[in-house]
């Protein structure tokens, strides 16, 4: 590099490498640009540093003592041991200490495999410990909302206090007693409950003392696969890992994305899972009733398709993603147009996070509605998703439903349709009459994007096998859209995903690969009526 | 000043058994040390040093109505903002009600507009607070070092002894509460003991009956 | 009446009143020459105050030592936002009991300081953080603040000088760890009294973020006499690196316990054997713990050369601390007074710093096993280690206040350890 540094950044020696990095970045967040990672509990980058736990204590070279790395600033020149004998053994120093009153439970803990304090002692700590004296026993202590306290495997870092304080602005948590006796408490029995961010305690608590009561005992942390994805529940799009075992979600943690929900999720999202892991779902095609391969049953429903009389007229729900949506929106319009509508259930009231104003548990309660307005899908229907589905019921042309469960409706719907195609994951009663049911994915079992009340396009990943012979739904229209023109079968969600994108002008230019696991804007927002 | 009288002790610090120094029992112990407190509080400056010295503490009593109330705007306006004031508040509550219980907690949270959690983080911080209730008198013996060498130890034994109660244990006439202390700063005067707010110092086993005494009768 | 003790080789310039209960009144205060040198300080402007207070070389008599003015100067030279004074007068370490008697017999001296130096560092507002044990103390206190503020000493024109000067009287709830200045702070603005990591320091962002000085109280009862007589008058006591005089709270086994005014530098021994009338009858020198209870424990030999000065006691191998000096013969069970110590500061540990919060209560574990006679001689081994890994690695010096009496203790009193672990028998009774 040729540059000079200019006076907003310093540049620092970590362990004998270089680093250069803005002006007031601490020593913490300097050495993990050089992949370098100091051991840490208080420390967390969502919240205030107390620099309590004094375990990411640093040599910094001329200084008489070793400074807390999440705390001090880099200053030019720097010199930075992170693991010189001095720091090392300040570590280990801690690391016993921690295990003096730990109950050492790990066979029993929810924590153990992920646990912050297993990874320390285990790459840095003492062979063997050498207290001799009889443990401190604090018990269990129901915190009230998803929430179990197991007060002898804290190591007192405070970051539930602080979260609570600092993010949820909802100071339930507090540190009570002093000195080795201080333990994490609620104001007597008046817990978490009804706090609504509550559950990001059980994430950023480092070790097993704060676990989450809907997850206790369900799986072990090295048995879980992690997929990244996007949380349904809401418009927000939060980032999240689907844990899964036995290909079942076993729990959502959310995933770091700083432009969307930091570190953060809702409990709302996060307990919202079960519905994932239904088992009445549909899993082959059905022909008039029948149940066929997928080519038969895809070259059938083609020449009804181009047989069909009456208009077209299409239903899909905001849980679809952009390609379905821009898949189905296509198949209409080759089929000579008609009217696309989307229901999609809205709550009452936003429920904000204070300490952290990008994310708040949006009004919508599906992940793609701004997805389906962008595709110029009209809303209906009520907040419940209820209703709002009268023109299509009685409908005698092409009747195409994409996803939405017709929950409230019998079986009566579609009764007069000349053609009605049921695209759906859950087997379903108003489809008694469709001509073709077919089986499709969920989102956490495809590929596909989202696009969030930002309006930023996310990805999701499979985590799960799709049940049976279920497809993607864009698979399926993009076959049948194939047929129709002369466009090319995706056989790719990034396939899909462009074919949509190509005829989206708000999508256009953003490929898979721009979008990655962190998304990425709409070039143009759209603009949207409604609030 | 002409009433200077409120100043409301006179025990000018003991120290010892040598024969050189010859007050009486009487004078040591401060026999006119309850004097006259400005209900209200006195001026703005000092109004949080004030104990109430009621003759009984009353749980149920109300915390900020009337003189109460007067003297915590006192308080209050001597603090750049409602937090700071929190502790000579829950000092108020205490020496109305005699501990801090839950809901006397929850009360100082909604006056100063804090979250209840934080309050019983604070009050839990600082051992003078109670969180249960105590005997009429808190007997408290520092058994620190300098009163420890000095016999603090024989003290308490014979404080627990005289008032038949365990460490930290009320007595049976909800009388006495004695508890250890930590270092009360009157190093010179061994053993030194705290009895609700007044300090007895140069304490030996063989006072202690006498302190009980007088206590039960005269209640001071 | 007499105060307890007084000893014609004291050079009383703050104690010369106590006992005197007329001391306390303004009227019996201004009979004595008091408030005289607030207006001075008016006079000189707060630069030649800083500077005197600087040319007196007078150091912090809180425990740290660290030179007041330079302290003073800290603060901003502009002031953009509002400043604070803090006194402290949460005495609390163990052995030292001088704030509480300058307090109840002199709390017009302390006023009087505490305006001197809040017009110094432009504080409007000054806060005196008393401990909460101290009822009656504060009760002397908060009259002379309720008279110096009738006869317009404090308040919105304080003597007439234009300038504001309000001082509150805080009362504290019971912490060892609000007498650290951090602590102070965070319990004063009505939170948990844990420390804060420095930077910033209080002068850049104390009390409720503001620039502010926490100063102890005898180091502002000092400030009268600096301002009145000039810093060079000051320094006529003590010794070039620690001038002037200091209370000294003797405590512990000698006959005439108390506290006694003397010039720095005075030596130990001459303390313990003639102010203080030596040791009880039929006793000898044990061990001397010369600066409250979080300092290494000087043994007979030690004490023997000992001056007491801030340097004086660096170098026979401890500190001045606060100059409580705590007098130990040979009755001293040093296995259980050690255990004492600590155990009190597991006790006052704020539970932030891991070290602190788990390392005290352990040390306290293994003591009072080995006091019961359980213990082995490795536990002395991982004791020097446990207490070695507390040692400045935490946000405050507590941690490191542990270690001191500790350590100290075992390689100075091994024998009286081993014996308690061989045989289980006590050396002393106490």
């Amino acid at each position: 590099m040729t540059d000079q540094p200019s006076p907003q950044t310093v540049t620092l020696t970590i362990d004998g490498r270089e680093v250069t990095v803005p002006k007031g970045t601490t020593i913490l967040r300097a050495a993990e640009r050089v992949g370098i990672k100091i051991p840490h509990y208080c420390y967390h980058p969502g919240l205030s540093s107390p620099a309590m736990c004094r375990l990411c204590l640093v040599e910094v070279e001329g200084w008489p003592k070793l400074a807390p790395s999440c705390k001090t600033t880099v200053a030019d020149g720097q010199v930075v041991l992170t693991d010189s004998e001095k720091a090392l053994s300040q570590r280990r120093g801690v690391l016993e200490f921690y295990l003096v009153n730990h109950p050492l439970d790990c066979p029993i803990c929810d924590q153990s495999g992920e646990c912050k304090l297993q990874d320390f002692v285990f790459a840095e700590g003492r062979e063997h410990g050498r207290g001799r004296e009889p443990k401190r026993v604090l018990g269990r202590d129901d915190f009230g909302g998803d929430v179990l306290f197991n007060g002898d495997r804290c190591v007192m870092c405070t970051r539930c206090v602080r979260f609570m304080r600092e993010v949820a602005g909802d100071e339930r948590l507090t540190v009570v007693e002093r000195g080795n006796r201080s333990v994490i408490d609620t104001f007597f029995d008046r817990g978490l409950e009804g706090s609504p961010f509550a559950g990001n305690i059980v994430d950023i608590c480092p070790v097993g003392a704060l676990v989450s009561k809907d997850f206790l005992h369900k799986a072990r942390a090295w048995d879980l696969d992690h997929t990244p994805s996007v949380c349904p529940s809401c418009s927000q799009g939060c980032n999240i890992s689907l844990h899964t075992r036995d290909n079942l979600i076993q729990r959502l943690k959310p995933r770091e994305n700083l432009e969307v929900n930091g570190w953060w999720m809702c409990d709302f999202g996060r307990h919202n899972y079960e519905w994932i892991n239904r088992s009445d779902r549909l899993e082959v095609p059905l022909v008039r009733g029948k149940a066929t391969g997928w080519p038969e049953a895809l070259k059938a429903l083609l020449e009804a398709l181009q047989a069909g009389k009456g208009g077209v007229k299409a239903a899909t729900w905001a849980h679809a993603s952009n390609e379905e949506l821009g898949l189905l929106k296509a198949l209409v319009a080759a089929l000579g147009g008609g009217e696309t509508v989307f229901r999609s259930p809205r709550a009452q009231e936003e429920v904000l996070l204070p300490g952290y104003p990008l994310l708040a548990r949006r009004r919508d309660l599906a992940p793609n509605v701004r997805g389906a307005e962008v595709q110029g899908f009209t809303r209906v229907g009520d907040d419940e998703a209820r209703g709002g589905l009268e023109a299509l019921a009685d409908h005698d042309g092409v009747l195409v439903v994409v996803g939405d469960p017709l929950a409230e409706l019998d079986e009566s719907f579609g009764s007069r349709a000349s053609l009605f195609v049921y695209l759906g994951s859950y087997r379903c009663q108003a489809a008694s009459h469709a001509h073709f049911v077919l089986p499709i994915t969920t989102f956490a079992e495809g590929e596909g994007t989202f696009t969030n009340v930002q309006g930023r396009v996310q990805r999701f990943w499979p985590g799960l096998l799709a049940p049976g012979a279920a497809r993607p739904a864009w698979m399926i229209l993009g076959a049948l859209l194939a047929e129709l023109t002369d466009a090319e079968a995706p056989t790719r969600a990034d396939q899909a995903f462009a074919l949509v994108a190509e005829r989206t002008p708000e999508l256009g230019g953003i490929t898979y690969r721009d979008i990655g696991t962190r998304g990425a804007l709409a070039n143009e927002p759209a603009r949207l009526s409604g609030d | 000043m002409s009433d200077s009288s409120r100043i409301p002790f006179a025990n000018p610090g003991w120290a010892g058994n040598t024969g050189e120094f010859d007050l009486t029992e009487a004078q040591v112990r401060g026999d006119d040390y309850v004097g006259e407190r400005p209900m209200e509080g006195g001026h703005p400056s000092g109004a949080s040093s004030y104990p109430y010295m009621l003759a009984e503490r009353d749980p149920q009593a109300p915390l900020f109505e009337g003189p109460y109330l007067v003297r915590w705007e006192k308080l209050r306006s001597r603090y750049p903002d409602a937090r700071s004031a929190l502790l000579p508040t829950l000092g108020m509550a205490q020496e109305l009600r005699g501990h801090l219980s839950p809901e006397t907690m929850d009360e100082v949270a909604r006056l100063l507009d804090l979250s209840p959690a934080y309050v019983r983080g604070v009050s839990t911080f600082y051992t003078m607070y109670n969180k249960r209730p105590m005997g009429r008198f808190l007997i408290q013996v520092c058994t620190n070092i300098s009163c420890s060498i000095c016999g603090g130890d024989d003290v308490l034994t014979a404080f627990l002894n005289n008032t038949n109660t365990e460490l930290g244990e009320t007595s049976e006439d909800g009388n006495f509460t004695v508890i250890e202390a930590e270092c009360l700063a009157a190093c010179g005067f061994p053993t030194c003991v705290q009895i609700n707010s007044r300090y007895y110092e140069n304490v030996t086993p063989k006072d202690v009956p006498g302190i009980l005494e007088r206590l039960k009768t005269q209640g001071k | 009446m007499a105060y307890p003790y007084t000893h014609q080789k004291e050079v009383r310039l703050l104690s010369k009143h106590f006992g005197e209960p007329e001391a306390r009144t303004l009227e019996g205060w201004k009979a004595r020459g008091g408030y005289q040198a607030l207006p001075r300080a008016f006079e000189m402007g707060r630069e030649k105050v800083i500077e005197e207070v600087k040319a007196s070389g007078l150091r912090g008599r809180g425990g740290a030592g660290f030179p007041a003015g330079v302290k003073w100067s800290f603060m901003p030279k502009e002031r953009t936002r509002p400043h604070y004074l803090l006194c402290n007068a949460d005495e609390s370490e163990p052995g030292t009991f001088k704030d509480r008697e300058l307090l109840r017999w002199t709390p017009h001296l302390v006023v009087e300081g505490m305006a001197i130096a809040a017009y110094a560092i432009q504080a409007e507002h000054a806060y005196i953080y008393c401990r909460g044990e101290f009822f009656e103390t504060t009760q002397v206190l908060a009259r002379a603040v309720e008279e110096a503020y009738g006869a317009g000493i404090l308040g919105e024109d304080a003597m007439g000088s234009g300038h504001r000067i309000d001082l509150t009287v805080h009362v504290g709830a019971g912490a060892y760890i609000c007498g650290e200045e951090t602590g102070l702070m965070n319990s004063l603005e009505g939170r948990r009294g844990q420390p804060r990591v420095k930077p910033p320091f209080p002068a850049q962002a104390g009390y409720m973020g503001m620039p502010s000085t926490v100063n102890n109280v005898e180091t502002l009862a000092s400030v009268p006499f600096i301002t009145t007589h000039g810093g060079e008058a000051y320094r006529a006591y003590g010794t070039q690196q620690s001038p002037g005089t200091k209370l000294f709270c003797v405590s512990g086994h000698v006959r005439r316990p108390g506290n006694y005014e003397l010039p720095l530098g005075f030596p130990l021994m001459e303390l313990i054997d003639d102010v203080c009338g030596g040791m009880r009858e039929g006793r000898s020198l044990k061990g001397v713990i010369p600066g409250g209870s979080s300092v290494p424990i000087l043994n007979a030999e030690e004490c023997r050369e000992c001056l007491l000065s801030y340097e004086g006691v660096v170098a026979a191998g401890s500190q001045l601390g606060s100059a409580a000096v705590i007098v130990m013969d040979d009755s001293t069970d040093m296995v259980k007074q050690v255990r004492r110590m600590v155990g009190f500061y597991a006790h006052e540990s704020c539970g932030q710093c891991t070290p602190c919060r788990e390392g005290s209560a352990w040390v306290e574990r293994i003591l009072r096993r080995i006091e019961d006679g359980r213990g082995t001689e490795d536990d002395l081994d991982t004791l020097m280690e446990v207490t070695t890994q507390m040692e400045g690695t935490t946000i405050c010096v507590l941690s490191d206040s542990v270690a001191a009496p500790v350590k100290s203790s075992i390689l100075k009193f091994r024998e009286e350890y081993l014996a308690r672990i061989r045989t289980g028998e006590k050396v002393g009774a106490a």
